[in-house]
């Protein structure tokens, strides 16, 4: 069986500013890991890396069983991975809730087609797992910092995808929705089988929900667990 | 003569037809202005097309077509441009617009060109827009009209968060550089409209209004269509009855539908 996520000795920079440097990282299928480090380790930057938005290089990265240096395009991929960002949008745009959500199945859709029935039952079960369901007609930006970043996880949802990427899922919350949320991703990891890349700057928060966790530390990945 | 007998003049008609085509399309570029924070690039624009207008008087060439291939040819690079030398789009629009404007001005002094040919493409004018004109404002409006319908999708993940329309697997790329052609189609034929420093009149304004009462995407598109509509005739008819030029007149028009929006509204996109 091949691993869902393998970066084999992977550099990157950001300009002049090397942020990562030979860094290795596994994740075998319906694997739970987690990888923690201090801020402007490169955390964000090892996600990128793995969704295909930022190529690194030098270094091996295969995510799903695709060497992503054979692609130039790498939207069919991304369409099998749910990213959860660090930052939920601030603006004000017009959009409800359901429709935030909803976004998770543009890419599967195709182009010129309208939602059908079946993708919004998926929003909607998505919204339900996230627990988000009774601010499904508010508009996103009606909504609390960690309210977002729920809408954020159930449009990751509704792609059903099988790479879960989660940037810092828990920053905007108090503690009580810290052990809230990680319980919820938790469970969701489980329930849908999915392989889970978290990172965090929380090593405490991760330690038991992870199979394994990588340190990021001076741009170089080392397996503490 | 009676507002109504105006209307059987050809250049009446002409204008009319231009603001009910411009009227509904610009300002849903407007809404794609607001949403990615295009407004330095926007205005790049405006001095990008007024360039390509000096450099049309200059060659004795319509003015209009030098200054939409110039708007067509700066739109297609800024993007890619941009996103290449890893510098965000205002920077290089900061550039675009200084220089632009330079050689606009050097353009206008050397080559003698008559002050009043100058000012229209500064002012534009509504009421002398010949057969050809009319033909790129309906062309323009119905691309974008049909690209909004077609793809609106698409464009309510990219207006939303550029991010996220990548992450889920949409080809952001393309479309965000698609609005980014299209505002600069709009803004080329605007200039002829109602002139290169007006042209928020029939771009951004009604797009304000508009995101100050609406709750969805769609909600604003139609809005901001309305206001456009709104503003382009209730500023001709008035413009008419008060003998003052159009273009200013338009603006003050839509300038107080968004004080009645403001009075009445929400927020608008911008945070």
């Amino acid at each position: 069986m091949h691993h869902s996520i393998e970066l084999k000795d992977v550099y990157v920079c950001l300009g002049h500013v090397s942020v990562l440097e030979g860094v290795d990282i596994e994740a075998k299928p319906y694997e739970f890991i987690s990888v923690v480090g201090a801020n402007g380790a490169g955390k964000t930057t090892l996600l990128k890396v793995v969704n295909g938005t930022l190529r690194p290089f030098k270094g091996q990265v295969s995510v799903l069983g695709h060497d992503l240096f054979q692609f130039k395009n790498l939207d069919f991929l991304r369409r099998d991975i749910g990213l959860v960002p660090q930052k939920s949008n601030s603006n004000r745009f017009p959009i409800l809730v359901e429709e935030a959500v909803l976004i998770g199945r543009y890419g599967k859709i195709g182009f010129m087609q309208r939602p059908k029935e079946v993708d919004w039952n998926k929003a909607y079960e998505a919204m339900k797992i996230a627990g988000i369901s009774q601010f499904s007609k508010k508009l996103v930006h009606e909504l609390s910092g960690g309210e977002r970043q729920k809408v954020a996880l159930a449009r990751a949802l509704a792609q059903e995808p099988s790479i879960l990427l989660l940037d810092e899922p828990t920053t905007y919350l108090d503690s009580k929705s810290q052990s809230e949320i990680m319980e919820t991703i938790h469970t969701i990891h489980h329930q849908r089988g999915l392989t889970t890349l978290l990172v965090s700057h929380d090593s405490r928060l991760v330690e038991q929900y992870s199979d394994k966790i990588y340190l990021l530390k001076e741009g170089k990945g080392y397996l503490i667990k | 003569m009676s507002w109504v007998q105006t209307l059987n003049f050809p250049f009446m008609q002409h204008a009319l037809i231009a603001i009910f085509f411009a009227g509904i399309a610009f300002p849903i570029i407007g809404v794609f202005v607001l949403s990615l924070n295009l407004i330095p690039l926007r205005f790049a624009m405006m001095h990008v097309a007024l360039l390509g207008g000096a450099i049309g008087l200059f060659l004795k060439v319509d003015p209009l077509l030098s200054g939409l291939l110039f708007c067509i040819l700066s739109s297609m690079a800024l993007g890619p441009i941009s996103e290449k030398m890893k510098l965000g789009v205002g920077i290089l629009s900061g550039y675009f617009m200084t220089l632009t404007l330079a050689l606009a001005f050097i353009l206008i002094y050397k080559a003698d060109i008559h002050v009043l040919q100058a000012f229209n493409i500064l002012w534009g004018n509504i009421l002398s827009l010949s057969g050809l004109d009319l033909l790129f404002v309906i062309g323009i409006s119905l691309i974008i009209l049909s690209i909004v319908i077609l793809f609106f999708k698409e464009i309510q993940a990219i207006l939303y968060d550029r991010e996220i329309a990548l992450a889920v697997g949409l080809p952001e790329k393309f479309f965000y550089y698609l609005i980014i052609f299209m505002l600069g189609l709009t803004i080329a034929v605007s200039m002829r409209l109602i002139g290169a420093l007006l042209i928020d009149a029939f771009v951004l304004l009604p797009a304000m209004a508009a995101t100050l009462i609406s709750r969805s995407l769609k909600q604003t598109f139609f809005f901001s269509s309305l206001f456009g509509l709104l503003s382009g005739m209730g500023g001709l008819y008035f413009s008419f009855v008060f003998d003052i030029p159009t273009s200013s007149t338009i603006i003050l028009v839509a300038s107080l539908i968004i004080a009645g929006c403001f009075l009445f509204g929400r927020g608008g996109i911008q945070s």
